[in-house]
């Protein structure tokens, strides 16, 4: 996956130049909203089951009950209406929807063609002006499968080609005509920014940088223009600046592609030098060589369970990763675990499994409420979409999976998935998830692919 | 059919000098006929497996009590690049690859033993695989299977032992490439003097096969190696079903994406398949059909299937259990997963000795602490060649180094 994303060097976007307020920021305000409406949920309670809030409890014979499309209450002993319709989920496990922090899907499709590779604008090392949004194909076959495996949340980025790859997007993983219309109501904007091999490798035979330092000085020269646009009354609109003032506003998170521990540093002191916040590192393979760093910077970081080698700088892997950034400074690390795989996406639960079962090994003790908050809470923290979503408290949108069994073994499957309390995948539906327009009658005229 | 077998076993003189073990009260799965756990012991000498019986008592030099601990034979992965791959993206760490030799490439030469890959992998279960090498093209070249021992005297198990290829991937079309499957067959068939092949071959210009290449075609027309071809979509298959049938060679498909569409027909010429049964995605025109229940359908027809990783291949070939659990979920039975991961690796390949646990086979076992197909699931014990095997790798010494920092 990630090799395409280097090599997808022949796409350029044309952006309309709508829009005539020419503030910092202003863009938030008018053009691509969000138009996703769920339907009105109703009310009912699911019994039984043992359920992971994501909060950090583990209740056995939980229950979750949900109205008005959020979450009213999750616990036991709930004092719900009689009457009420209830789902039986006896012997099962239920947990907050699944959100990938750093999915490609809608950029990167399957199926994978040079004239669907949308994710890298590598025709210059600083695109922070496009956004992964504009790229998004929303018949991608990766989706509704990430949905079967819980997926009710991704926020897609675009590559790591360039220092600043452009503005990411969070979705609600729906079925729609359009990107609007799967939009994550009021998520902030995020901005992917790149350290390390990738840049260099892109640009370093053109352009430059040619080297880590080189990369360094591409992002300080980027804050330097960003800085004096931010200051300026009534600047002529730049659509590369809007978005890095966004940042210097806090209005933006970055989101920033770093493997080596050093490097990780380094960009945490660029942050500080421009006054603005790196909210999560992404691979960050070495991250449990800075954990403590982290920590106390309350910086996340987003990690596989156990990819490695494919290049240099994802040489020192550990299986431990994940546990020692989550067990840092006495637990107060942010670890997540993430995807960036159309194989990943769909059992993120399997890689959050593997993660803990080595951190337990390696003799820490992490708990499977615990672990659940690295594909729940902690990548809602980092989206900055914690308030309204990630775990099962009170007032939250109903985003919930019900599954076969415990969701950290290898044989469970999803059997409900819930977005906003409406069932997007049934177990006993088989049409659903609902196939997307590629997939129709695709291998025979009377069929779905699936 | 003629194997170069240097079996590790039989040269003991430079480690681990006649060390008999003796594994008390283990749960064996046998990886062979009945698919029952076998409570037992097992007796481990001169790095075979000399007596598998109840309450064994033997002077040995170890007894190890696994107080019912499952025992499976050393997973076998089917297809990799170990050895000859240390990172992926940094071309001179890579030995897998020649754009001048094709279907006779060798990477027994290259073969290193102290990949940092091979403990990594080991850690995760894997005792022996396949290394390939990873050209485009039609022919990759050839295949020798490896311990995971690490030993630089003793890792070969066996040297060029199957053809690889492809028949959908590269720049040229499938018609082209079928053709050129025909074609570089049909020269290697009438070709009884090497020297003299060029001027009757018949083979386009720029299809280039050296003496080297059109031996190892030679080998698989004498059915003394199989040919393995990527292929997932399902008429390709049955094109190479029945081109194999016509040549009366051993076929072996890697990829079978949508195997499950021509399972019968498959199953009809017992033609072994290598999945990676964790993609069902249709990555692309050629794998619209790819499903996760493919392994278990495929298996319902009487396919022998292997199963190999996903990701980042070769790094994790251990994954190729994480990949079997899905397998299993999605209705292929449990013990067939494991075989797909042993035993009928071994047959599939021909490789001698590996792939069961039965006596007289060479000790290469894993102790698990639990279902190896679990995802919590890690080796307590590894025996390679009778030889217990260190759990360590770089990436423990990392750990170990920043577990103090931190």
């Amino acid at each position: 996956m990630f090799v395409s994303k280097f090599l997808s060097i022949f796409i350029i976007f044309f952006l309309s130049a709508c829009g005539s307020d020419h503030s910092p920021g202003s863009d938030q305000a008018r053009s691509f909203q969000s138009t996703y409406q769920p339907e009105e949920s109703g009310e009912f309670v699911i019994v039984g089951a043992t359920v992971l809030t994501g909060a950090g409890q583990e209740y056995e014979l939980g229950e979750v009950w949900v109205s008005n499309n959020k979450i009213v209450q999750s616990g036991v002993n709930l004092s719900y209406p009689k009457g009420i319709k209830k789902i039986d989920a006896k012997g099962k496990w239920i947990t907050p929807g699944i959100i990938d922090i750093h999915s490609h899907m809608g950029v990167y499709p399957s199926p994978s063609l040079r004239s669907n590779s949308d994710g890298n604008e590598a025709i210059d090392p600083v695109t922070p002006h496009v956004w992964a949004e504009h790229s998004v194909w929303t018949q991608d076959t990766q989706m509704p499968l990430a949905l079967k495996g819980g997926i009710t949340t991704f926020h897609v980025l675009p590559g790591s080609a360039n220092l600043f790859g452009g503005r990411g997007v969070t979705l609600k993983n729906i079925w729609s005509r359009t990107v609007q219309g799967m939009k994550f109501p009021n998520a902030p904007y995020t901005l992917k920014m790149a350290c390390g091999e990738n840049p260099k490798r892109v640009y370093g035979r053109s352009s430059g940088p040619s080297t880590r330092m080189g990369n360094v000085a591409g992002y300080r020269k980027a804050w330097i223009q960003a800085q004096e646009y931010k200051d300026k009354e009534n600047p002529v609109r730049d659509l590369k600046l809007e978005t890095l003032s966004g940042v210097l506003e806090g209005k933006i998170l970055v989101q920033n592609h770093c493997y080596r521990g050093e490097e990780m540093a380094i960009m945490i002191d660029v942050a500080k030098e421009f006054n603005y916040k790196v909210t999560a590192f992404h691979h960050a393979v070495e991250a449990y060589k800075i954990a403590d760093i982290l920590a106390e910077n309350d910086v996340c970081a987003a990690m596989w369970a156990d990819w490695w080698g494919f290049k240099h700088e994802a040489y020192d892997m550990i299986w431990e990763n994940v546990a020692i950034v989550d067990q840092a400074n006495n637990g107060k690390g942010c670890a997540i675990v993430h995807s960036d795989s159309s194989i990943g996406v769909q059992r993120l639960n399997q890689e959050a499994a593997k993660a803990m079962a080595a951190g337990n090994k390696a003799g820490f003790t992490i708990s499977k409420a615990r672990a659940i908050q690295w594909i729940t809470k902690n990548p809602a923290k980092a989206l900055g979409i914690l308030e309204t979503v990630g775990t099962l408290e009170t007032g939250k949108m109903a985003d919930i999976v019900v599954w076969d069994q415990d969701p950290f073994s290898v044989y469970a499957k999803t059997e409900k998935v819930f977005i906003d309390g409406i069932l997007h995948y049934d177990i006993e539906n088989p049409s659903t998830p609902k196939p997307t327009d590629f997939e129709l009658g695709l291998i025979k005229p009377e069929e779905d692919r699936m | 059919m003629k194997i170069f077998v240097c079996f590790i076993l039989f040269s003991f003189s430079l480690f681990s000098v006649g060390e008999n073990i003796l594994l008390k009260n283990a749960s064996i799965f046998l990886a062979s006929q009945g698919d029952a756990l076998v409570s037992s012991d097992i007796l481990i000498s001169n790095g075979l497996i000399v007596k598998i019986e109840k309450e064994i008592s033997a002077k040995v030099d170890k007894v190890i009590d696994l107080d019912g601990l499952l025992v499976t034979p050393g997973l076998i992965a089917p297809y990799s690049h170990l050895g000859i791959l240390e990172l992926e993206m940094v071309p001179e760490t890579r030995d897998d690859s020649s754009s001048v030799y094709t279907a006779g490439l060798s990477i027994s030469s290259s073969f290193n033993p102290l990949s940092t890959l091979i403990p990594n992998n080991r850690r995760g279960g894997i005792t022996s695989a396949l290394s390939v090498p990873s050209s485009s093209g039609l022919f990759a070249g050839l295949a020798s299977a490896y311990s995971l021992s690490g030993s630089l005297h003793q890792s070969l198990i066996s040297e060029d032992i199957a053809l690889f290829g492809a028949i959908s991937s590269g720049t040229d079309s499938r018609s082209a490439k079928t053709l050129m499957l025909e074609d570089s067959f049909d020269a290697a068939s009438r070709i009884i003097n090497l020297d003299d092949w060029e001027s009757v071959s018949g083979l386009p210009k720029d299809f280039f096969l050296s003496k080297r290449d059109i031996k190892s075609l030679q080998r698989v027309l004498s059915k003394e190696i199989p040919l393995v071809i990527k292929a997932d979509r399902a008429s390709d298959i049955l094109y190479l079903l029945k081109f194999s049938e016509s040549l009366g060679i051993r076929l072996i498909i890697r990829g079978a994406a949508e195997g499950w569409m021509v399972a019968g027909d498959i199953a009809k010429l017992k033609v072994p398949v290598i999945l990676e049964p964790i993609n069902n995605l249709p990555s692309s025109f050629d794998e619209l059909g790819a499903r996760l229940d493919n392994a278990s359908k495929l298996y319902e027809s009487g396919v022998p299937i292997m199963i190999a990783s996903h990701e980042h291949a070769t790094h994790n070939l251990h994954l190729s259990r994480q990949g079997a659990g899905v397998a299993v979920s999605y209705g292929l039975p449990w013990q067939e997963a494991l075989k797909a991961m042993t035993s009928n690796v071994a047959d599939s390949f021909g490789l001698e000795k590996i792939g069961y646990i039965k006596e007289g086979y060479s000790a290469d076992l894993v102790v698990w602490n639990k279902d190896p197909l679990e995802l919590s699931a890690y080796p307590e014990h590894i025996l390679i060649s009778g030889k217990l095997i260190s759990g360590q790798s770089r990436s423990t010494r990392l750990r170990d180094r920043y577990l103090k920092i931190n």
